[in-house]
């Protein structure tokens, strides 16, 4: 029966790495293409091309300090009253 | 963690758990919907403030001297701002 138990802590915990690899996904893409592809053309240029990768290290560099002070919050207590539902 | 289905044979083997397998497992998702939870919360925090603090244009992969200190700020002001938000809804409700 102790199958069971580990089959779905597997599944969630592997459904929450997906969730957040999707979240990450969406919103490099979000940014990185508002930043680096102003008129696009036929297709994604060398400096294009360039921009996005320093915009994808950026904006992980950026989630990881956000990531870092959100929990020095948490663990305080601050944080506490849920999540942030939608800014 | 929006959505999970397990088989149906899963399903079934969770009734037969020990009432310790059964907390221990309540338990773990308790703490992975709070890690959830958690992730979600740097997610929106940093796409907000990702679009006030980087705003020049993008050399290189890491944040400058100036965008480090502005992300972290983002994140204090928006705790500050939110418990502005809790407090004026708490004394809307004792009118």
């Amino acid at each position: 029966m102790a199958d069971a138990k580990t089959a779905i802590m597997d599944q969630v915990r592997q459904q929450a790495a997906l969730q957040n690899a999707r979240q990450l996904v969406e919103k490099l893409n979000e940014h990185c293409f508002e930043r680096c592809v102003p008129k696009p053309g036929t297709s994604l240029s060398s400096g294009e091309s360039t921009c996005y990768t320093a915009c994808m290290e950026k904006y992980m560099a950026a989630w990881n300090t956000v990531s870092r002070q959100y929990l020095g919050h948490v663990q305080k207590g601050v944080g506490s009253g849920g999540g942030f539902g939608g800014i | 963690m929006d959505q999970m289905s397990v088989s149906p044979e899963t399903a079934e083997s969770l009734k037969n758990l020990s009432q310790k397998d059964k907390q221990e497992l309540n338990q773990f998702i308790m703490g992975e919907s709070q890690k959830s939870q958690i992730q979600g919360a740097v997610h929106s925090l940093t796409d907000t403030c990702f679009r006030k603090c980087i705003t020049s244009k993008i050399s290189s992969g890491k944040l400058d001297r100036s965008e480090e200190p502005c992300m972290q700020n983002c994140v204090d002001r928006f705790m500050d701002a939110n418990l502005t938000v809790i407090r004026h809804l708490e004394q809307m409700r004792n009118m």
